[in-house]
């Protein structure tokens, strides 16, 4: 009785309907069940304000089917460590939020603690099989629970601007050459991030992966300065410097700490190439005049040989984390209803199950062809509680060597140093 | 006229004193206790401690990454410091000259330099970002350009990127100095400047002769608030430059940030925290000396 009267309070005004979804809430104020959600300000509560208004309605008609719920959001910043960091304490010590988005990279992490709990009644057998192989890896165990949903993914590419970099540069040797003749011309050649944040060390993984390099061994322990692994690093390394050294490349990237300072480069025309990640072709779609994007195209990242390819593949995962199977189940349906089909969609997301290409016109554009290409090449970040360290002597590493303040084999032996002695203590 | 009568607390304090000492105790000593006993633990953010060792301590001072990390913040403090009431303190006398002389405008003066102290220190780190910005569309670089200078590598450049720093703290801090220089100048009783007229003393003597020794306890004060201030500086620098190029930026307050949030090195981390709480408290202690011998 009670949760007819819900649903028939909650269908019964438009002005009801628009107090669903507020800044701390989806659903009823006095709605009996609640849980607890903590999620990016990417999509419910985007700057966008179409982006906003497109979740909120997709969050109002899930919890409209789900009368007695109550969602009470909590949003966290997009300083991605500290905040996954505090997630992860907090539910360790039993007061986290019942669901949240964790970050793929630090999935393993979050499984390894014992935090995140089975959703396995939302999700069926043939939907575990259609996710990417190296998705379905990260979110179920051995025992083949579905531990959280990676609602989508997203890789690093290389944009160019076709008027002055007509043809797509496969190896390392022709981005700087294309690059150089770019800077020639006036024009900013290859921007790329190099200042301190975690966009400088997983874009420049890339050119680490491509040949075949490994951060940690199967123990999640640094293996990355040693043996073979030392080469491909340097050689990587020495990719950067002699992009900025011959001046393909502007010295100010070691001072490039988001993605937006390129969309800002392509908009002012001054950028010819940059390496950025997937979701800015939508974004430059919508900023640039329809004469000037025309110019711009998409192609995998540069490697060693034109056969060494790599790309860096994150994103976005949603889990349980209470072990109420109510607020496990909601949490799920939530993941699969909202975000992973109808939230992708809409804002160009690359889903992570082969299925929802097909399904949504969102995906059909050529720009998605060139992804899922890429994809194939795909390297996700290595799930141990060492690799956020990693990073940081990685950003610490080609900001002094970009800079001009170290020599590639100091610094990287400082690095491997200082990462070992971290695991040690980990 | 009578003599005042014996007043509430004379004879016994204590039970007026517990309820501050309490509250002191809750909100203070506990915090510090706690990362003590973490210091001397094998805590990390994702393990609870298990058992007391000197780890951390001897893990931080063998630490190779450490010296750098001081020298950064010794610079950065020391710069800081001494700018911060050098500016502080031109600004409040400024002031106060320009209401003796019943300038208009004074207020809407002294509520512009009061305007950025209120902003957070996050979005001073992303204003100043955005005015550092090295693009050829750059803020400051397209202003410098037009007047045929730079560009400037503001960010990119070790050195700049900690001189650009500095710029953006002083912005931020120097109206809390101008504060308590105003207050400290206003306090002065304007009959000494009268008789230092009188005397025929240049601005330079009556400053030198009358301003000055009477801020000493303002400038004591001031030097202990602000070098605490700069010492725990770490939101701006964060979001300005996340401590880069390398490290040419990176002071010892975000150092200890990196140090718990990315390598999850909590007992590290309370031993920093510790580090930052000695060297606040040292200068607390050796200007109170200062301040009890002058008097």
């Amino acid at each position: 009785m009670k949760r007819l009267t819900l649903a028939a309070l909650l269908a019964a005004t438009p002005a009801v309907a628009q107090d669903l979804v507020t800044r701390d809430r989806v659903g009823l104020p006095d709605a009996p069940n609640v849980m607890t959600f903590r999620l990016t300000p990417y999509d419910l509560y985007s700057a966008d304000a179409a982006t906003a208004e497109h979740f909120a309605g997709l969050f109002t008609e899930f919890i409209r089917a789900r009368p007695d719920w109550r969602i009470e959001t909590q949003l966290q910043t997009g300083d991605i460590g500290p905040e996954q960091a505090r997630l992860l304490q907090q539910s360790q010590a039993g007061r986290g939020p019942d669901c949240a988005m964790v970050d793929s990279s630090q999935l393993a992490l979050f499984r390894d603690m014992g935090v995140l709990q089975p959703m396995n009644m939302v999700f069926s057998q043939d939907e575990v099989a259609d996710l990417f192989p190296y998705v379905r890896e990260a979110v179920t165990n051995e025992a083949g629970d579905v531990l959280a949903w990676w609602w989508f993914t997203d890789l690093r590419v290389l944009y160019r601007d076709t008027s002055v970099v007509p043809e797509a540069p496969a190896t390392w040797e022709e981005a700087q050459a294309a690059a150089r003749a770019a800077a020639d011309a006036g024009r900013e050649g290859l921007l790329f991030n190099a200042g301190r944040w975690e966009g400088t060390a997983f874009d420049w993984l890339a050119n680490f992966w491509a040949q075949g390099g490994r951060l940690v061994d199967d123990a999640g322990a640094p293996v990355f300065g040693a043996g073979e692994n030392r080469a491909a690093f340097l050689a990587a390394i020495a990719y950067y410097r002699d992009l900025v050294e011959s001046g393909a490349a502007p010295a100010r990237v070691t001072s490039i700490t988001n993605y937006d300072a390129f969309n800002a480069a392509a908009a002012a025309g001054s950028a010819a190439m940059f390496v950025g990640g997937n979701w800015q072709y939508g974004q430059l779609r919508e900023t640039l005049p329809e004469a000037q994007f025309a110019n711009w195209a998409v192609s995998e990242l540069p490697g060693p040989t034109a056969d060494q390819r790599a790309t860096g593949t994150g994103g976005w995962a949603i889990a349980a984390l209470s072990e109420d199977p109510a607020k496990r189940a909601l949490c799920g349906e939530m993941a699969k209803e909202i975000y992973a089909g109808p939230g992708n969609a809409y804002q160009g997301l690359l889903p992570t199950s082969a299925a929802l290409y097909d399904e949504y016109d969102a995906y059909d554009g050529p720009e998605f062809d060139l992804f899922a290409e890429a994809l194939r090449n795909g390297v996700a970040r290595p799930g141990a509680a060492i690799y956020p360290e990693i990073s940081n002597q990685i950003q610490i590493l080609l900001g002094d060597v970009l800079s001009g303040s170290a020599e590639p084999e100091a610094a990287l032996d400082a690095a491997f140093e200082a990462a070992k002695a971290a695991h040690a203590r980990q | 006229m009578t003599a005042r009568g014996p007043a509430p607390a004379d004879g016994r304090p204590w039970p007026w004193l517990v309820p501050a000492v309490l509250v002191l105790a809750a909100f203070y000593a506990v915090p510090v206790a706690d990362v003590l006993r973490l210091a001397f633990s094998d805590a990390t953010l994702v393990r609870p401690p298990e058992r007391w060792t000197t780890a951390a301590l001897s893990a931080l001072l063998a630490d190779p990454a450490l010296p750098a990390v001081l020298r950064t913040t010794i610079l950065f403090t020391a710069v800081n410091v001494i700018a911060l009431q050098v500016f502080g303190l031109l600004i409040a006398l400024t002031l106060v000259r320009g209401e003796a002389r019943g300038l208009r405008g004074m207020t809407a003066f002294r509520t512009l330099v009061l305007a950025a102290w209120v902003v957070p220190g996050i979005a001073n780190g992303l204003i100043w970002q955005m005015l550092f910005d090295e693009a050829p569309y750059g803020t400051l670089n397209s202003l410098l350009g037009l007047a045929g200078f730079g560009p400037v590598a503001w960010l990119s450049d070790p050195e700049m990127a900690l001189v650009s720093a500095v710029i953006a703290n002083l912005w931020q801090g120097t109206a809390f100095s101008m504060i308590v220089f105003y207050a400290a100048r206003k306090g002065i009783d304007p009959v000494l400047y009268e008789v230092a007229a009188l005397d025929g003393a240049s601005p330079w003597r009556t400053f030198r002769s009358v301003t000055l020794p009477l801020l000493r306890t303002a400038v004591a004060v001031n030097t202990v608030l602000v070098t605490v201030q700069t010492l725990n500086t770490f939101d701006s620098i964060l979001a300005l430059t996340g401590g880069g190029p390398g490290r040419a930026t990176e002071v010892l307050a975000l150092f200890t940030f990196n140090t718990v949030f990315y390598n999850l090195d909590l007992a590290g981390g309370s031993v920093l925290a510790l580090m930052l709480f000695v060297v606040a408290m040292a200068m607390a202690v050796l200007v109170h000396g200062w301040l009890g011998r002058a008097r």
